[in-house]
């Protein structure tokens, strides 16, 4: 126990710093969004300003987690042959470049390079020794669980039997008020708990500093030993995170703020018998696994090949630990999947078209959307193009009779427009009978997950409405529901949703009548999104159609519902942005302004709205009635078209999942169902480049497309907003599949089948627990076999090597995803240029194959499936 | 007559920072018990960490932002000690300069 200090008013100094290190200790916690909105996220995007490997480091220390897949898993890779020793070898050269001057070691009489030796131990050598597990029951450990219970009970308004006290003063004073009274606590504190949590400060600031000061934690050891407090419960951690750095200004519900977090668990510390070690997390370079024995490897070396160099071979290998050996092969395996690509994407390209296609469609940059666009293309005289899915116009929406309006753009933009969908005859008496029943069927709706959520409710309601709800549960297991193929608009209605036609509704996107004083764009805003949209995708001609088709998920209890939607549209459907963009770019002010611009779109062309469903690839397209009399023919032909690309999509897509082939795209309504579909597993490379570069080829869904000509972009205006918001999105998502697959237990979500939603923000596993951040195991695994590949993300980018270096260089962020090696980028400033590689340190070199040269190996490469591991 | 330096003195400071640390900034203000604060994000110019090109415009966040904020002189010492702390783990500027203010009651 330790010794207990007088309490002393803090100073107005020491206050400031304290809470200055409490939010540099939280940085390292990465921000959780509440699970009604999901957004992927990099679960060490508060270690970015280190590189790569120093932040695994970092993190290996710090959350005592795997930050790379284990050396087995490597290994089969390289049995796969999706690694080869020309990889290997490539690897070992760029992790130490001194190995090319090493003289070759005489090892059983064969003369071998230092490289070969170094990978056969990668190979080979002996595998590192797990750590015992750690030692679970602790005290610390109960006083986690009692934390996240208290977590939970704070910020859970709809499922508590009642609230916590004073909760408008913060967590810490929460939890002060009713501390005395938790039995659990008392239980692990002991003797005089009640009066001993009586003794303590008021303030959490005043509770920190008395901590601190008890323990004799210096300066420099503040940081560290906060950052012990509050990566104790790294998942409520991150939700405060996000409360402190993104929650809405205006969000109602509580806000579970750091100091408050480090101090609730910093008291518990206090008062406990036995404290943490403050330090225990602090060592950057604690191993989560105990190192292979040099002379193990050496000795394993020397057994297989003969031959003696023992003091050579062990000063060799003992340059390369534990932790560099999985760096060297995860740089192997994406150099194998580099040049794979890329081998790809040096043959010919598709033959420019120069007739006016049938019709034009943006898609989200999705990796989802390149297998879609694949099969359109083939059906039709069609054009594609990837954009980011909230089509560059960042607002809030407030669909129809809504009381809340959600922001629909990247968490990168601030909102600053809010767009209403309006009844389009607000005279229309069905309208308002509509209106009337959708707010009573909701409310009802409400009421009863609230009810069934709830601790004492259920029993109530079992009663109550068992008899309806019994049958229909039991319906639905036996006989899960089929997807409609109805794309005609009107069959996706949600079982609370009044029956009968909705009313005709339209986005109200012009300020002069907006329906409230925030709502709406000005001409001049509209002008310069439309300006915005057209530009950056480089769209020169329009076909009479042209279609903005957003993305969204349609899955049945699925508490991870939004991660399968548009992560542009902030973890919504992207069907609402396709009907403002589509609104703004057929209003005949903004095409006269965009004519001013350089920008003609010819009168006869006009734009529709469509969202596509990924679980059940079908695309459904808005606003039918409005679309004009000339334009109808042809749109009825591309829903026809469309029909048939969602059916092939769903055949391809179908041989990546288990189960049913034929009921693939029922996967979503099955409420039995885990995986409704892969979402982005997969996801490897950000294609900046016209389609031309990609269109002959057949990526598995592994590539986010975004549409770019570097001819119609002079000043590099498009691309540096392309590189500092589709591509660091996407580096955030592509780091959430990698962590969520290395470590599925502290850096994802675990396994679904456990899952229990808690505060109407996110998960814990079981009964109890810390919230569970990142994808659910089944988002990236099937059973045992691996279903994303992970590897850092390769940015590819047509464009001039200068401009794409002027934009690296100006942007600071950007820099050190690129510099620390977060992501890889290459580029080629058109198609009959090769490929240029940006080193870590500034620079380009040139790309070339590993190994063998030859064009038939280019060519081998080329054909190699892109496949995942996963195999069915 | 009176003059400008008959009214009431107080400090005004002057944060710039990263987009991403804007939130710490504003809890510090909020902390010293600071009335208000101005935000000028998307800053453009030329330092120590080379060129700023101003607001992009599909990240908020990525830019530099200045926070400003006037408090009474004996509150702006709290304040002073945690920016200089947080800036010690992250990179920015800040200033401090007495002003005079002719409506102090908005101020504390």
């Amino acid at each position: 126990m330790t010794t207990q200090l007088a309490l002393t008013a803090l100073s107005a100094s020491d206050r400031g710093r304290l809470v200055a290190d409490v939010s540099t200790a939280g940085s390292i916690a990465a921000p959780y969004w509440p699970l009604t909105a999901f957004v992927a996220v990099n679960p060490l995007g508060g270690l970015t300003n280190l590189a790569f490997a120093d932040a695994t480091a970092a993190a290996r220390g710090w959350f005592g987690a795997r930050t790379h897949l284990p050396l087995e898993a490597y290994r089969a890779e390289h049995a796969r042959g999706t690694v080869t020793d020309a990889d290997l070898d490539r690897a070992i050269l760029r992790h130490d470049p001194s190995l090319v001057d090493r003289q070759p070691l005489d090892v059983g009489g064969i003369r071998m390079d230092p490289v070969e030796l170094v990978r056969w131990d990668l190979l080979h050598g002996p595998v590192a020794e797990p750590l015992p597990p750690r030692q679970t029951g602790t005290v610390a450990d109960a006083l986690d669980e009692i934390m996240t219970g208290w977590c939970a009970a704070f910020v859970d308004e709809a499922h508590t039997p009642w609230p916590m006290p004073d909760r408008a003063r913060g967590f810490y004073r929460s939890w002060l008020a009713v501390a005395g009274s938790d039995r659990r606590l008392a239980a692990v504190i002991g003797r005089d708990a009640r009066g001993r949590l009586a003794t303590l400060p008021d303030d959490p600031a005043e509770l920190l500093d008395l901590v601190l000061r008890t323990r004799d934690i210096s300066d420099d050891g503040r940081i560290a030993a906060l950052r012990t407090w509050i990566l104790r419960t790294p998942g409520w951690a991150g939700f405060a995170r996000w409360c402190d750095q993104w929650a809405p200004e205006d969000r109602d519900a509580m806000r579970l703020r750091m100091l408050d977090l480090a101090a609730v668990r910093a008291a518990m510390d206090h008062l406990a018998p036995e404290q943490l070690d403050l330090y225990g997390c602090a060592d950057p370079a604690a191993p989560a696994s105990a190192p292979a024995d040099l002379e193990r490897r050496v000795d394993a070396v020397i057994s297989a090949v003969g031959g003696d160099h023992r003091e050579a071979i062990a000063e060799l290998l003992g340059s390369i630990d534990d932790d560099d050996r999985v760096a060297i092969w995860l740089a192997a395996h994406e150099w194998n999947f580099r040049d794979r690509l890329l081998a790809r994407l040096t043959g010919p390209v598709a033959a420019p078209v120069t007739a006016r296609p049938d019709a034009q469609l943006v898609f989200c940059i999705d990796v989802r959307s390149e297998g879609f666009r694949r099969q359109l293309e083939a059906l039709g005289a069609y054009e594609t193009y990837g954009f980011a899915g909230f089509f560059g116009v960042p607002v809030r929406w407030r669909p129809l009779g809504s009381p809340v309006a959600q922001a629909r753009c990247p968490v990168l933009v601030s909102p600053r427009h809010e767009i209403a969908e309006v009844a389009v005859d607000p005279s229309d008496s069905e309208a308002a009978g509509y209106l009337s029943t959708c707010s009573a069927t909701a409310g009802l709706h409400d009421a009863f997950y609230a009810a069934k959520g709830g601790i004492a409710s259920p029993f109530a309601l079992a009663e109550s409405a068992g008899w309806f709800a019994g049958p229909v549960a039991a319906a639905r297991t036996l006989a899960p529901p089929r997807t409609s193929l109805d794309t005609s608009g009107t069959a996706k209605r949600p079982w609370w949703k009044p029956f009968g036609a909705a009313p005709r509704t339209a986005p109200v996107v012009d300020e002069v009548a907006g329906v409230s004083q925030h709502s709406g764009l000005s001409l001049e805003e509209r002008t310069l999104f439309a300006e915005a949209i057209v530009t950056t995708i480089g769209m020169a001609e329009f076909a009479p159609v042209v279609v903005l088709c957003g993305h969204g998920s349609e899955t049945t209890n699925n508490p991870h519902a939004s991660s399968l939607d548009c992560g542009a549209c902030g973890g919504a459907p992207g069907g609402a942005s396709a009907r403002i963009a589509v609104a703004i770019l057929n209003d005949v002010e903004v095409r006269a302004g965009l004519v001013d611009r350089g920008i003609t779109i010819p009168a006869d062309t006009w734009f529709v709205a469509a969202e596509h469903d990924t679980a059940a690839d079908l695309v459904t397209i808005f606003d039918r009635d409005t679309i004009p009399v000339a334009a109808r023919t042809a749109l009825d032909a591309l829903q026809h078209d469309l029909d048939v690309a969602g059916e092939r999509n769903a055949l391809d897509r179908a041989q990546r999942l288990p189960g049913n082939a034929s009921r693939v795209r029922d996967r979503g309504r099955d409420w039995a169902q885990v995986r409704p579909e892969w979402g982005l597993a997969g996801n490897g490379a950000f294609i900046i480049g016209p389609r031309s570069m990609t269109a002959e080829h057949d990526l598995r869904g592994r590539s986010f497309l975004h549409s770019y000509v570097a001819e119609r972009d002079p000043d590099g205006v498009a691309l540096e907003t392309i590189m500092t918001a589709p591509l660091v999105v996407a580096q955030w998502i592509s780091s959430q599949y990698y962590f969520s697959t290395v470590e599925p237990e502290i850096f994802g979500a675990g396994d679904k089948m456990l899952h229990n939603p808690v505060g109407g923000i996110g998960v814990v596993v079981g009964q109890s627990g810390d919230l569970a951040v990142g994808l659910p195991m089944q988002s990236v695994m099937l059973g045992e076999q691996r279903a994303h590949d992970p590897l850092r993300l390769l940015a590819v980018v047509q464009a001039p090597l200068d401009r794409i270096e002027g934009i690296i260089l100006r942007n600071s962020g950007l820099r050190q995803l690129v510099e620390g090696e977060w992501i890889h980028v290459v580029a080629r400033a058109s198609d009959n240029d090769a490929w240029s590689l940006r080193t870590p340190s500034g620079g380009w070199e040139p790309w070339h194959l590993a190994g063998d040269s030859t064009s038939d190996h280019r060519l081998s490469l080329a054909t190699t499936d892109l496949s995942t591991p996963l195999s069915i | 007559m009176t003059t400008w330096t008959d009214l009431p003195a107080m400090a005004k400071i002057e944060v710039v920072v990263d987009g991403d640390d804007v939130p710490a900034v504003r809890d510090l203000f909020l902390e010293a018990g600071s009335t208000g604060y101005t935000a000028l994000t998307g800053l453009s110019g030329f330092g120590h960490g080379g060129h700023h090109h101003g607001r992009l415009l599909f990240n908020d966040r990525a830019s530099l932002s200045m926070l400003i904020t006037v408090v009474p002189i004996d509150r702006a010492e709290g304040l002073i000690a945690g920016i200089r702390r947080l800036l010690e783990n992250s990179s920015g500027v800040f200033f401090v300069s007495e002003v005079h203010v002719s409506r102090p009651d908005y101020f504390t």
